[in-house]
């Protein structure tokens, strides 16, 4: 009886082991006995961890002890997935919120689908793939969760991802020859491309500005990187206090840039012409312009007014002082339209700042001057403009005064632009040519308002007349019927 | 008349014996009766002619035919040339008083049967001249070649063309090829200051001589009052003081419009540009088009907007040739018909122009 109980004891022992070793990853074992790369990085893979076997993506059996039947084609293997297949075999999980919870991952499961928007989604030059598949970021056989610093897309490595492809040039010409590939290159002398070498994850990447699986062109309106959206973007990081503390930079760079001129033409009009972070600090090169160069970054646009400014006095009187160029009269993000009041020596003017009637004299008389100028044009421009509407809304024909005065509001452009050249007789010159327009447009329209009264009194004038011949003809009747009646 | 009035008049007299021409207009005479104000609307009508042919000679002195040149040349007009801009708004005014009063003319005459024997004639030119009024409305709208008449001229000439077998090649005609462009304004410019004045002379001239060789008419049991012959007045000076009378009330109201409601210009025309919303033709063709847009697209087997333009020509041509199938109104008989014809087609057309007009 005893040695009956030692062998029922036996074979369930032996049965449990036998079962056990088939529940293992046979697959597994066998190519890990083979000692390939796959098998050896798939040891610390993230799915092994959570007990996904290599039959969770390649199919088959992994069960079976047996090479046939585990890598039988009736029992679901594949072998490598290719092409658009790997993306598949990934989202077969990834996409299902039931299976990752089964496994207790909390991730979002609408990466495939973000990626279907994306534009490496797009078709291969080979026309059978889409351009990136999950592997192609994330890796195979070793994959780990994207917080793990060994992860090709963990903050400190995803550039070097993405530039593998982007920093490719011969890959880059077959989709996009126009595409420039020194992003890398750029990013590595920005600010954020400096810290985040130095090995700070918190720092900006590919990822924190073009999004992850739904990169789009940044022509596209939807792109993060789409000139209204950038501010937006910067700002995600810009505006957030406490990511931005030990930087020891300020946060209000992007309310300010909303309440500028810049702000209100690219994000209320969605005017593309107006400039966004990227086109004063640089996009992949992102850095605040030196103070000797703000003149040359606001000059891409107001080149007229950089280069007046250049050959200007000021210029050198500004570089001794240190003082950055268009900043110190237009401010930075808070730009707002640039009006006359800027100029002058009332408080609200930006000369007075340095120009006093005991400091700096020579520049107060002329600021002073140029401010009477700039006077008496808008005067001149705003009453031919009355002038004109008032002849206009009586009904006369006033075009061509209309036409002509658009010179005179050129001139008050103009003049606003002549300003940064700081020369009084310049000035002067565009002033005295809108103020003789302005001159020719009122005297245009106040011929047209006297037109006006004189065609009512020349009308009273006639039906005067008109009536008097009228009732002078009505009497010459009655008094020829009269007299016929007494014939 | 004093001395050197007489004096005047007897050196004219002399040679161009004046005196037979005074003694047949004292020897002429209109009927006076409780309708004889709607005599007067032939002078009216007569006189905006004048108008028409004096300030369109004045325009013509600065107008400049031709797609490039047209808006701007009456732009040129309204604000640069002395009176320019009376002389085009009372052009375009007194066009279209030209065209009520010979709307108020034509349907007095009707009403009055004084087409009837032996005036056919006379009202057989009055109705081709009422056309040739509408042709001269036309074509005259054209000329200034700004958005509106650009488009009305496309829109009209696009009707003409629907027309069957005559519809395309009259479009074509018209516009002196496909599409309306510079060739169809000098081809327009042409007919309204050349072709139309010359045709419309020749029948004013045969209407006025008919109307004075065979005097006013007479409506139909009028012709004794309380068993007396009608009442009667000299047309010479009584009726023709009369007409001066209403010219000039006439013109003053002209000088009125063209002060307070100078004509505009607008925009100028532009072939590529999209037709402004509400396009609508001048009012007197108001009835008609509204009417076009009302018939459903098909009409008995042909096409809605065919089956309304025959209906006008057929219409129209019925009531040109009114003597020749009135016949009772002809032997001196009431025709009550031939009112009631009258009557629905003057609600008609007031109708239609203000449902078009405010539509």
């Amino acid at each position: 009886m005893k040695t009956l109980r030692m062998l029922a004891a036996l074979i369930t022992i032996i049965v449990a082991l036998s079962g056990r070793a088939l529940s293992e990853d046979q697959c597994l074992t066998c190519h890990a006995g083979l000692g390939d790369k796959e098998s050896q990085g798939y040891a610390h893979d993230i799915h092994k961890a959570k007990g996904i076997s290599c039959a969770g993506c390649h199919g088959g059996n992994a069960q079976a002890d047996d090479m046939d039947k585990g890598m039988d084609k009736a029992a679901g293997f594949m072998g490598v997935p290719h092409g658009d297949d790997i993306s598949k075999a990934c989202a077969s999980c990834h996409s299902s919120p039931e299976k990752m919870k089964s496994f207790g991952s909390n991730l979002p499961t609408n990466q495939w689908e973000m990626l279907q928007t994306s534009v490496h989604a797009k078709l291969s030059t080979n026309g059978n793939e889409h351009i990136a598949q999950c592997i192609t970021c994330h890796g195979v056989h070793g994959i780990v969760s994207v917080k793990d610093p060994r992860s090709p897309v963990y903050p400190l490595n995803v550039v070097k991802t993405c530039a593998q492809c982007h920093s490719n040039a011969s890959f880059m010409r077959d989709y996009n020859p126009a595409m420039p590939v020194d992003q890398v290159e750029k990013y590595r002398t920005s600010v954020h491309g400096t810290l985040n070498a130095k090995g700070d994850p918190k720092t900006a990447e590919c990822a924190s500005c073009h999004g992850s699986h739904d990169i789009r062109a940044a022509k596209d309106a939807k792109s993060r990187v789409y000139g209204v959206n950038i501010p937006a973007t910067c700002s995600g990081c810009h505006s957030d206090a406490e990511r931005m503390k030990e930087y020891k930079i300020p946060t209000d760079q992007f309310a300010k840039f909303s309440r500028s001129v810049h702000g209100a033409a690219l994000l209320q009009k969605h005017d593309l012409g107006a400039p966004a972070c990227n086109d004063c600090h640089g996009n992949h090169g992102a850095a605040p312009p030196g103070v000797e160069s703000v003149s040359k970054v606001c000059g891409t646009c107001h080149a007229l007014n950089a280069d007046l400014f250049s050959a200007s006095p000021h210029k050198k009187a500004f570089d001794d002082r240190k003082l950055p160029e268009c900043e110190t009269c237009h401010g930075n993000h808070e730009i707002v339209a640039a009006t006359d009041k800027l100029l002058g020596v009332s408080n609200d003017a930006v000369c007075s700042k340095c120009h006093r009637p005991d400091e700096n004299p020579k520049g107060y008389a002329v600021a002073k001057t140029m401010k009477s100028l700039i006077d008496s044009l808008e005067t001149a421009s705003d009453t031919a403009a009355s002038i004109v509407n008032d002849a206009e809304q009586k009904g006369m024909e006033v075009s061509e005064a209309r036409f002509k005065l658009r010179d005179a509001h050129q001139a008050r452009l103009q003049s606003r632009t002549a300003v940064h050249s700081f020369d009084e007789q310049k000035f002067r010159d565009v002033v005295s040519g809108g103020i003789a327009v302005a001159a020719v447009v009122a005297k245009e329209g106040k011929t047209a308002v006297d037109e006006y009264y004189f065609r009512r009194w020349g009308l009273g004038i006639a039906t005067l007349i008109i009536s008097l011949v009228l009732v002078s003809l009505y009497f010459t009747i009655r008094r020829i019927e009269r007299r016929q009646a007494e014939k | 008349m004093n001395g050197r009035m007489k004096k005047a008049y007897d050196w004219v007299d002399e040679r161009v014996h004046l005196e037979d021409l005074v003694k047949f207009m004292g020897k002429k005479y209109v009927p006076v009766h409780r309708h004889s104000i709607w005599y007067y609307f032939g002078g009216v009508s007569l006189f905006l002619f004048i108008i028409q042919v004096l300030t369109g000679i004045l325009l013509l002195l600065y107008y400049k035919s031709g797609e490039e040149l047209a808006f701007e040349s009456i732009g040129y007009i309204m604000s640069k040339v002395q009176f320019g801009w009376l002389i085009r708004s009372i052009h375009s005014w007194a066009a279209n008083l030209f065209i009520l009063s010979s709307m108020v003319h034509m349907f007095s005459v009707y009403f009055e049967k004084s087409y009837r024997k032996p005036r056919e004639i006379t009202w057989l030119t009055g109705m081709l001249m009422f056309f040739l009024a509408l042709a001269f409305g036309f074509s005259g709208y054209l000329l200034p070649w700004n958005e509106l008449a650009y488009f009305a001229t496309k829109v009209g000439t696009d009707i003409a063309g629907v027309v069957p077998i005559i519809g395309k090649p009259m479009m074509q005609f018209l516009r002196s090829g496909e599409e309306v462009s510079g060739a169809t304004l000098s081809r327009f410019f042409g007919f309204h200051v050349a072709v139309f004045p010359g045709i419309f002379t020749v029948l004013l001239g045969i209407h006025l001589v008919l109307v004075q060789r065979q005097g006013m008419s007479e409506p139909i049991g009028m012709e004794l009052h309380e068993g007396k012959p009608l009442k009667t007045m000299p047309f010479f000076p009584n009726f023709l003081l009369r007409d001066l009378l209403l010219w000039l009330i006439v013109l003053n109201l002209l000088a009125i419009l063209a002060v307070f409601f100078p004509w505009e210009l607008g925009k100028k025309a532009d072939a590529f540009a999209s037709a402004p919303a509400g396009i609508k033709p001048e009012w007197y063709f108001l009835f008609m088009f509204q009417t076009l847009k009302y018939i459903p697209g098909k009409m008995l087997f042909i096409d809605g907007e065919v089956f309304g333009i025959m209906i006008f020509g057929l219409a129209g041509l019925l009531w040109m040739l009114v003597p020749f199938w009135d016949l009772k109104s002809s032997r001196g008989q009431q025709n009550r018909l031939v009112n009631y014809l009258g009557l629905f087609a003057v609600f008609y057309i007031i109708i239609l122009t203000i449902v078009g007009w405010l539509l």
